[in-house]
């Protein structure tokens, strides 16, 4: 029988807290267990990056043509950076990463867990062998939740070399007025809400998969759904982060 | 039901030198965070000597902490905290690096403008760059420049004007009477009789007014000949007065002979200045005579005076008495 809205969403929340508290507990990266979370890393971030970095720079170039343009037009040229900065670096870009992540790898641990769980291999009086979600799961997790961290970071680093020389060129007169509206932009407060909002989104991501695959029944038929239903779940949660974040920020 | 079984999964693909490669990539991006926290402190000229400088507004809106304050397009310092100061006004305190204070001097300007598009702008004017530097802790008052609040004020102001010239410009209106009259002169003026048809009214009327100054004329010349005529009649009135046997000479004939007539009289004055001589003297002895009429008054007065103190006794007894005046005759 499937659990209601509300205790699917409570049972989410315990899980995400008890895979957190794990994560912060040095005993649980053990050798093994750094070998997964690498190899998670490496699968997720690494040997996307090139792509990931050449797609950010041309979105980056593309959006920083168009908001300067049309600034311009409007006599505005002035917030161009502003504009730019808080659109892509600060929203668009973390919410990209987070959803790339999710459909890379978190679907495909979804459809992992919820296969060990129809084979019995979750159960408890098993407990005596290797603890996998322990064990396996939750250094996947911890390797996704950490790729969006790095992937968030290197693809805003990208977006804002792209922004400078997309409109100083490599000239570096343009040092002091790309300064400070950097200074303008990220104030302490936007600072410390990106930080939050990131943070968020890499536990959305490394939790949301293990926890649909867990929902799932014992029915083998039942592995399919449990891939769509962990990245509704991520989609859903990453709304209501973004949102959250945009309304505190803004409203 | 039983779960079906799954025949083993193969094992992942191992990713060669995946504990180094997933290092890399945290520790680039630890780097990449921390330096660019520190280059955002770097941008908010958190590592930088700054000077305090407080605008005072009559209203703050539109300014915003992290705002910049500009001098010739060029930011030269940012705005840190606006509060409510006790005179009600806004306390706008802006922090200006020590490299650009140069820029602003103590008798620089500072205004708050609000643009229709785009922000608020704080701005700074200096007159005179060899001015006494800005001290710290400076407070100036802030000059608005508003676009935005004039707009009320210019609307109404159009649409007055336009109210007027619809006025103006209607089919009954003033400006058209006006114009029609206009028309109707120039018509007029353009008639047989010209200009003097047009202000008169009809062709008759400038007729009489034609008729009128050939009268004038004609009158101007009879004019002529009287004046001619008294001419001629002030000449003789001149021989009459001032010529041989004249007004003139018979009056100086006259006044020769009442010099004359006034020497005589002046003798006999003075015969009758020696007639008064002597009757000065018979005056004289009628003075002596009169110094005994003077010991006589004396009498008198004393009898009075006796009197006078016997009413005033009679008053002092009789106090019903109102009137204590005694009247000397």
């Amino acid at each position: 029988m499937q659990a209601t809205f509300p205790g699917r969403a409570a049972r989410l929340i315990l899980f995400g807290a008890e895979a957190l508290a794990a994560a912060v507990s040095p005993s649980t990266y053990t050798a093994p267990a750094r070998r997964i979370a690498a190899r998670q890393v490496c699968s997720s971030a690494w040997q996307v990056l090139p792509a990931f970095m050449l797609a950010c720079a041309i979105l980056g170039a593309l959006v920083i043509r168009i908001v300067d343009s049309t600034a311009r037009d409007f006599g505005l040229s002035g917030y161009t950076l502003d504009l730019y900065f808080r659109v892509l670096v600060l929203e668009l870009i973390p919410l990209f990463v987070a959803l790339f992540v999710a459909i890379r790898s978190g679907a495909a641990l979804s459809t992992e867990v919820a296969l060990l769980r129809a084979q019995g291999e979750l159960e408890p009086h098993r407990s005596g062998a290797a603890d996998p979600l322990r064990g396996e799961l939750l250094p996947r997790g911890i390797g996704a939740a950490f790729a969006v961290l790095a992937l968030t970071v290197i693809g805003g680093l990208v977006a804002l070399v792209v922004a400078y020389v997309s409109l100083y060129s490599l000239s570096p007169w343009g040092h002091a007025a790309y300064a400070r509206a950097i200074g303008h932009v990220f104030a302490p407060v936007v600072l410390a809400g990106f930080a939050m909002k990131v943070a968020f989104f890499a536990i959305a991501v490394a939790v949301i998969p293990v926890a649909a695959g867990l929902a799932s029944s014992r029915d083998l038929r039942s592995v399919p759904d449990a891939a769509p239903r962990g990245l509704v779940g991520i989609f859903v949660v990453l709304a209501l982060v973004e949102a959250g974040s945009l309304a505190i920020k803004y409203a | 039901m039983e779960p079906a079984s799954l025949p083993p999964a193969d094992p992942p693909a191992e990713i060669r030198h995946a504990g180094f490669k997933a290092g890399v990539v945290l520790i680039a991006t630890a780097v990449i965070a921390v330096a660019f926290v520190a280059y955002v402190l770097y941008a908010r000229g958190v590592f930088e000597n700054t000077q305090r400088l407080v605008l005072m507004a009559d209203d703050g809106a539109g300014v915003t902490v992290g705002m910049d304050l500009t001098f010739s397009g060029f930011p030269v310092g940012r705005v840190q905290k606006i509060e409510l100061a006790a005179d009600g006004k806004a306390r706008i305190e802006i922090d200006v690096p020590e490299v650009d204070a140069k820029w602003l001097r103590a008798s620089s300007v500072f205004t708050l403008e609000r643009s229709i598009v785009g922000g608020t702008r704080l701005r700074a004017f200096t007159g005179n760059l060899e001015d006494k530097p800005l001290p710290d802790g400076a407070i100036r008052e802030v000059l608005r420049g508003d676009a935005t609040d004039e707009l009320p004020g210019l609307i109404a102001s159009m649409k007055r004007l336009l109210e007027n010239l619809e006025r103006m410009t209607a089919e009954d209106s003033s400006l058209n009477a006006s114009l029609a009259g206009v028309k109707t002169l120039t018509d007029r003026m353009s008639g047989p009789s010209g200009a003097l048809g047009g202000i008169l009214g009809s062709e008759e009327n400038a007729k009489k007014v034609i008729t009128a100054l050939d009268r004038a004329n004609a009158t101007l010349a009879s004019l002529e000949k009287v004046s001619a005529r008294l001419d001629g009649l002030i000449g003789k009135a001149d021989e009459s007065v001032f010529g041989a046997g004249g007004v003139m000479e018979e009056t100086r004939k006259t006044v020769a002979n009442l010099n004359a007539a006034l020497s005589e009289a002046r003798e006999g004055l003075r015969k009758a200045d020696a007639i008064l001589a002597d009757a000065q003297k018979i005056s004289a002895s009628t003075r002596e005579a009169t110094a005994d009429l003077g010991n006589l008054r004396q009498e008198v007065e004393s009898s009075l005076r006796r009197v006078n103190s016997l009413i005033d006794e009679i008053n002092r007894k009789w106090p019903f008495a109102r009137d204590t005046e005694v009247k000397l005759p």
